[in-house]
């Protein structure tokens, strides 16, 4: 029992690449200080990976919502430029942190990576 | 991103969750889909694209749905505590505006309220609660007996010590135990002795209640047989007070009664065994021999009726099996008598709740208990009748708010909803005031008019708190809801322009409803306090055939072993000779049987088959000295008392009572008739009648007694009567050491006035008659400040109209008569409901009543009239301040 909880624990704790990955990017997109609704964080991602990271569209509302959870984000109900209703996220002190955190543990994958395969690491 | 507007200012009016997260998905599809048609897809099209990249819905959303859960959870309860927070500002703010209302409201609630917790604390302790620390309490139940009883048929508790063996052997019961009444015994020698409240009990009476000692343990078999070394356990309570809770008292001897005692255990607190009246020592039943008799008669003889037994059932089906079993015990173990004709075949042993208030051995202080709860209702109606009251008159003035908020589209819940928020946050204050008076009149309640129950330390038990509190939301929602809705059905048009000062008949007559409902109410209550009152008269009034203003009873407890017969005889005699030398003392008397005790004994009269007993019961035998009849003040109707030439030897004579000597000698003259008493050859003669006397009870039926002299048969007195010419209080502070110190052979001795002894009998009525009177000029206040309120209202309301009366020369007797008129028709209204409500009521109380009609006209006539009164009064100031009315000025208000 309590080893099957620590497996766990394991697994989870270096976010695997994928949901890692996005977590990191939506921090990113929200560092600047700007306030946006989903839709447009998506089309930010997609823009600026090449639209190679998203299995499923879904997952971005999955990440965002997990991420208001744990605290980094903020959420506040409004009018989109379209007119339509849209909620609006931005970063909170935590999620200032966490982008923090985030990028220099994203550089070290990257370093470990490299190290492995430095063929990947290239930007 | 691009600029927006916001959509929602707080908390209140966001979206659930769920439902945000489905809000979210739709801008999703919405965005999507506009892209991808922009891409050049038909709407069709686009829509399953859009939903094909999201991704599989359901899962999806599910997955989202979990992430929010915590949040969710949360959310909620931010979302109560703001909209209660939300709520409760606006109900203070609604609250500051008046703060006049609010305290009237406060403190009127609060007394309802608090008059209730009091009541409450008393009636969860006496008919609620079972006696504290017995375990499973269901399964303990009290054994009684009903049948022939000294003549009458009766119920009583009293059983015998072979009794309770009979009760050990009854497999179906689990176990058996028994208590004996309380007994104040002397501890300690010397300077330190003091008189302790000592129950004698046996040892299984402790196991079958299931209690578990604080220290050390309670008595073991062993330790509960004659021989065995004495024993004793002290009360939480007397431990801590007398020995400062010192656990090393275990093991300690002390002298109980003149017989040395080892502690053994301490038992835990608030424990008081089946009853609620304090003990200070437990001590095993067999110390009854010593402590009461020189012989062990107490514990095989079937005749000494001295414990009280309890029994722990195993199943409720098995129940009926033991009573069936214990009765046929009963009955059989005494086969003798029964066939002598001297012992009831037909007794019943039964048992009943361990909570004596529910069993049918309740005292009247419990019943009392009863209809005062009802009566603390009654105090907290009118105090919701005055709140409402007070709210319409208030809401009336709050009109134009009102009405102004619903043009602005405030939707009349909600304007209900905030108004009966209101009250009910000054109902919760008031609660909290109520607990404070609850904690103080609670405590005064208790103490002054049940003293001998051992009450919980703290008058403010969870019990009580939650009792208030849920009284308060009922209280505020009762006097709260009416007026909310009353004062929000607005005539738009008309309360914005007239500047809410019209017409407000409707409400007047609402209120006028409820000032008389007040009056109804008071006028109840105040008849039941009359009632009570006269009840307290009649009894101390009543005729008990002996001067009970006048007499101190004296007993004597021994030192170094109980005297003989003729030793106390002895004592007894010398004790009544220094008596007579103390100034106040005006006679004494021995007798074997003191008040509230009794004893029968069989007695043949020559020409009688079977004597015919009265309803009351009887013959009653006292063995009296010379001079009995004076000090008692017992009225001598015929022939002479019993004189100090009536001793062994003389021939046997006795002094009858009236109604033995017209019961058994009817239309003759009893002088010289003849009885044989206790089986003796010897005739008795009658040389006396006297009147007839109370047995100890105040009511009851008139039984037959005789008096013979004790010196006639060796009896010895086992108390003295002490008559006095003075306050029997004062010469009984004389007649105590005296007593106590004429002879080394005395211990101790017990002095009290007869009222003091008495006084228990008679306070059902006493509590009745203070607290219904309490209660009663509490309501008749508050109802006379409502009624009060409503006219200086109404005055106030029609200022213009008085004003243009005035002015068209109105007299100002006229228009102060017209307010006094207004006042005392609702007073004389609501008194005329409440004495016919009270007339109805009346029959269900007679049992707590002492010789009064529920109809009593005094009381009734006192009521009406004290009710009108007060009415007058409380319309006379607003009457006067509308003959002040200044024409001119209430014109030009306008």
């Amino acid at each position: 029992m309590v080893a099957r909880k620590t497996e766990e624990a394991m697994t989870k704790t270096p976010l695997g690449p994928v949901q890692g990955t996005l977590e990191l990017l939506i921090l990113k997109t929200l560092g600047a200080g700007s306030e946006m609704h989903g839709f447009a964080i998506l089309e930010w991602i997609l823009k600026s990976t090449d639209d190679v990271l998203l299995v499923e569209d879904g997952a971005l509302y999955h990440a965002l919502h997990r991420m208001e959870g744990r605290g980094w984000l903020e959420s506040d109900w409004g009018i989109s430029e379209k007119g339509r209703r849209a909620n609006y996220y931005r970063l909170s002190p935590e999620g200032k942190k966490a982008l923090a955190t985030e990028e220099r543990r994203w550089e070290r994958y990257v370093e470990a990576v490299a190290k492995i395969a430095p063929h990947w690491a290239g930007t | 991103m691009g600029p927006r507007r916001r959509l929602f200012r707080t908390g209140l009016g966001m979206p659930s969750l769920r439902q945000a997260i489905d809000w979210e998905i739709d801008h999703y599809l919405a965005e999507q889909i506009d892209r991808l048609m922009e891409g050049g897809l038909s709407r069709a099209e686009a829509r399953r694209e859009a939903e094909r990249r999201f991704g599989n819905f359901a899962r999806q959303r599910r997955k989202i749905v979990t992430a929010d859960r915590r949040r969710m959870v949360m959310r909620k309860r931010e979302e109560l505590w703001d909209a209660m927070l939300f709520g409760m500002r606006q109900a203070y703010r609604g609250v500051r505006r008046s703060p006049g209302l609010a305290v009237t409201v406060v403190l009127t609630l609060g007394l309802g309220i608090g008059v209730n917790g009091a009541m409450f604390a008393v009636v969860d302790r006496l008919l609620l609660r079972p006696p504290d620390h017995v375990a499973e309490p269901d399964k303990v139940r009290r054994v009684l007996r009903e049948g022939e009883w000294f003549g009458t048929h009766d119920i009583i508790t009293a059983t015998t010590y072979p009794d309770v063996e009979d009760l050990r052997a009854v497999p179906e019961f689990a176990s058996a135990g028994a208590v004996a009444p309380t007994q104040l015994l002397t501890l300690g020698v010397g300077e330190d002795v003091r008189r302790v409240r000592a129950t004698r009990a046996t040892h299984d009476f402790f196991t079958t209640l299931g209690v578990r000692s604080h220290l050390g343990r309670f008595f073991n078999v062993e330790q509960d047989q004659v021989g065995a070394s004495g024993t004793m356990v002290l009360s939480h309570e007397f431990w801590r007070a007398s020995f400062g809770g010192d656990p090393d008292v275990i093991g300690r001897t002390l002298d109980l009664a003149g017989h040395r005692m080892t502690v053994i255990g301490v038992a835990p607190r608030g424990f008081t065994g089946v009853d609620l009246e304090p003990v200070d020592v437990w001590i095993p039943a067999v110390m009854a021999q010593s402590a009461q008799t020189g012989s062990d008669d107490f514990l095989t003889d079937r005749r000494y009726w001295w414990l009280r037994s309890v029994v722990r059932i195993r199943d409720d089906e098995s129940l009926m099996v033991a009573e069936a079993k214990a009765t046929a015990r009963h009955v059989n173990s005494r086969a003798d008598a029964v066939a002598r004709g001297r012992f009831d075949e037909n007794a019943r042993i039964f048992t009943a709740p361990l909570i004596r208030a529910q069993g049918p051995e309740a005292s009247n202080e419990s019943k009392v208990a009863r209809w005062l709860v009802g009566v603390s209702l009654i105090v907290l109606l009118i105090a919701c009748a005055n709140v409402a009251s007070l709210l319409l008159a208030h809401g009336v003035g709050r009109r134009r708010e009102v009405a102004v908020r619903l043009s602005l589209g405030v939707s009349r819940s909600r304007l209900v909803r905030e108004m009966v928020l209101e009250t009910l946050m000054l109902a919760a204050v008031g609660g909290g005031v109520a607990l404070l008076l609850a904690h103080w009149g609670g405590g005064i309640i208790r103490a002054a008019l049940i003293p001998e129950v051992l009450w919980t330390p703290s008058s403010l038990s969870g019990r009580v708190v939650a009792f208030s509190a849920l009284l308060s939301l009922a209280a505020g929602l009762l006097a709260g809801v009416g007026p909310a809705v009353q004062s929000t059905r607005a005539d738009l048009t008309r309360d914005l322009t007239e500047g809410g000062r019209g017409s407000t008949r409707g409400r007047s007559r609402v209120r006028g409803a409820l000032t008389v409902a007040q009056a109804t109410l008071s006028a109840v209550l105040l008849v039941g306090a009359g009632l009570f009152i006269r009840s307290v008269v009649e009894v101390r009034t009543l005729d008990l055939g002996l001067d009970v203003d006048r007499l101190v009873m004296a007993q004597l407890e021994f030192e170094g072993g109980d005297p003989n017969e003729l030793e106390r005889a002895q004592l007894y005699q010398a004790a009544t000779e220094v008596l007579e030398s103390i100034p106040g003392v005006v006679a004494v008397a021995g007798t074997d049987v003191l008040y509230q005790w009794v004893s029968v004994m069989s007695i043949t009269v020559p020409g009688l088959d079977s004597l015919p007993i009265p309803p009351g019961g009887g013959p009653l035998d006292y063995g009296v000295s010379p001079g009995y009849m004076r000090t008692m003040g017992l009225e001598l109707l015929q022939g002479r008392p019993i004189l100090e030439t009536d001793v062994e030897g003389s021939p046997r004579v006795a002094v009858v009572n009236e109604m033995m000597a017209r019961t058994l000698w009817p239309g003759q003259n009893p002088i010289g008739k003849c009885f044989h008493y206790g089986g003796a050859e010897e005739c008795t003669t009658v040389v006396g009648v006297v009147e007839n006397a109370s047995r100890g009870a105040l009511e009851g039926d008139r039984h037959l007694a005789y008096h013979r002299p004790l010196a006639q048969t060796g009896d010895a007195a086992n108390g003295l009567y002490i008559r006095t010419d003075g306050d029997p209080r004062e010469v009984a502070l004389r007649v105590a050491p005296a007593l106590r110190s004429f002879s080394p052979r005395v211990r101790f001795a017990e002095v009290q006035p007869l009222r003091e002894i008495l006084d228990p009998q008679t306070r059902s009525w006493t509590i009745g008659a203070a607290l219904f009177t309490a209660f009663g000029v509490l309501a008749l206040i508050v109802a006379a400040i409502g009624l009060y309120s409503v006219l200086a209202f109404e005055v106030a309301q029609r200022t213009k109209e008085i004003g243009i009366r005035a002015a068209l020369g109105a007299q100002k007797a006229r228009v102060l008569r017209g307010v006094v008129a207004t006042g005392a028709r609702l007073a004389v209204l609501g008194v005329l409901i409440g004495i016919v409500g009270s007339r109805v009521a009346a029959p269900f109380a007679r049992e707590l009543l002492f010789h009064v009609d529920g109809a009593d006209p005094t009381v009734l006539g006192a009521v009406a009239l004290l009710l009108i009164v007060v009415a007058v009064i409380a319309s006379i100031v607003p009457g006067l301040r509308a003959t002040r009315v200044d024409p001119m000025e209430a014109l030009r208000s306008e």
